[in-house]
């Protein structure tokens, strides 16, 4: 498996809540009570996966729907169909039951609507998102997709809470 | 040709290409401006795409873009990127105003930037199609106000359907006299690499 440069900020003293921010087509899984962050989201997909009792998971920064068959290299995890059930696998690893496993998911903005190619990746990053968590039995409780506008999302592991921010919207919660 | 395989010389050919593109450019907004205007030597960086969207200053730093494709003989995108502030003083530069006169992106701040992404685009694109004998349009720009990481994501998003890289142009505008922090990124597709290096003789 690739490696997974996620940067980690803050302290790791017990109790104290890390914020690990997931970059583009990266995934990170962490327990509580850290958060995780997947900043300006624009036709990317943060996919925001939640255990409740075990208070762990896992956020996965989708940059693209699926990958194509041509030559590929780098981490394929930038690929909806790629990333999402990695994720899902590596939550399991840290002792989490598949049908415990809840997601909220956000982004799939289309932040420029003149180029045909660009404008409707968000809506198939969010669609192909949605088929691999159906595909894995993985309910979504909550989404805030579409638009024109960027999205921060944080997935907070002490209860599951996730909160969208954007400029023209402020924040709110799923 | 993948952007990665470029040797060092195709590359300093391709920054040529961006600076005298990116000089054009200045040359086009300093008439606009009435006002002189700086460029720096360009940066030309091959980046993977999912760092591209963190270069100007953090994927959350809140900025003014217009994005344009451009079509012909090449493909690719053009990104005009500036800085919230910085952008609303340019449009009261336009109207030959003082600037923290225009607070907000309305209709007509929006078309008003829109133009000068538009005539930098042109300029930027001109150059390099009379340098390398080729056809090449720019389409009209789009706009949009909002974190410069999701905006950054659009110029990417196609080129990481099918590599993993991306070269990436990027010149700094600067006021004589006035802040412009204005960023003109130049992205253009892998396949147009060939036929741009291939008609500077060092394909």
């Amino acid at each position: 498996m690739a490696e997974r440069p996620t940067r980690s900020t803050g302290t790791d003293c017990a109790g104290e809540s890390r914020i690990v921010d997931v970059g583009v087509g990266q995934i990170a899984v962490a327990e509580a009570p850290d958060r995780l962050v997947a900043s300006a989201l624009g036709s990317c997909v943060g996919v925001a996966v939640y255990d409740p009792i075990g208070r762990r998971g896992g956020m996965a920064h989708v940059m693209l729907p699926r990958a194509s068959d041509t030559a590929l290299d780098g981490d394929p995890s930038r690929f909806a169909d790629c990333g999402v059930p990695r994720l899902v696998e590596e939550i399991q690893q840290l002792g989490s039951l598949r049908s415990r496993l809840v997601a909220k998911i956000a982004g799939g903005a289309a932040m420029f609507r003149a180029d045909s190619v660009v404008a409707g990746i968000g809506e198939r990053n969010a669609a192909e998102v949605r088929r691999q968590l159906r595909l894995l039995r993985i309910p979504v409780l909550a989404e805030d997709t579409g638009g024109s506008h960027a999205r921060t999302v944080t997935l907070d592991l002490r209860d599951g809470t996730v909160s969208v921010r954007s400029i023209a919207h402020g924040t709110r919660e799923l | 040709m993948r952007p990665e395989n470029l040797s060092d010389m195709q590359m300093d050919a391709m920054r040529e290409l961006g600076s005298v593109g990116a000089a054009h450019a200045a040359t086009a907004l300093s008439q606009l401006l009435g006002r002189a205007i700086e460029i720096e030597v360009p940066e030309i960086s091959l980046l993977r795409v999912t760092e591209v969207p963190g270069i100007l200053g953090g994927p959350e730093q809140v900025v003014a873009a217009a994005y344009s494709r451009f079509l012909g003989d090449i493909g690719g995108s053009i990104l005009f990127v500036v800085p919230e502030q910085a952008a609303l003083a340019l449009v009261d530069h336009l109207h030959g105003r003082s600037p923290g006169m225009t607070e907000c992106f309305g209709p007509e701040t929006q078309a008003l930037f829109v133009h000068v992404a538009f005539v930098q685009a042109s300029a930027y694109l001109a150059a390099i199609a009379r340098m390398t004998d080729i056809n090449v349009l720019p389409s009209p720009p789009q706009f949009a106000h909002d974190m410069a990481g999701a905006i950054l994501q659009v110029g990417v998003a196609r080129l990481g359907m099918r590599a993993d890289s991306a070269l990436l142009v990027r010149t700094a505008f600067i006021g004589d006299g006035f802040t412009l922090d204005a960023t003109l990124l130049f992205l253009p597709d892998p396949e147009g690499l060939d036929i741009v290096l291939n008609r500077l003789g060092l394909a």
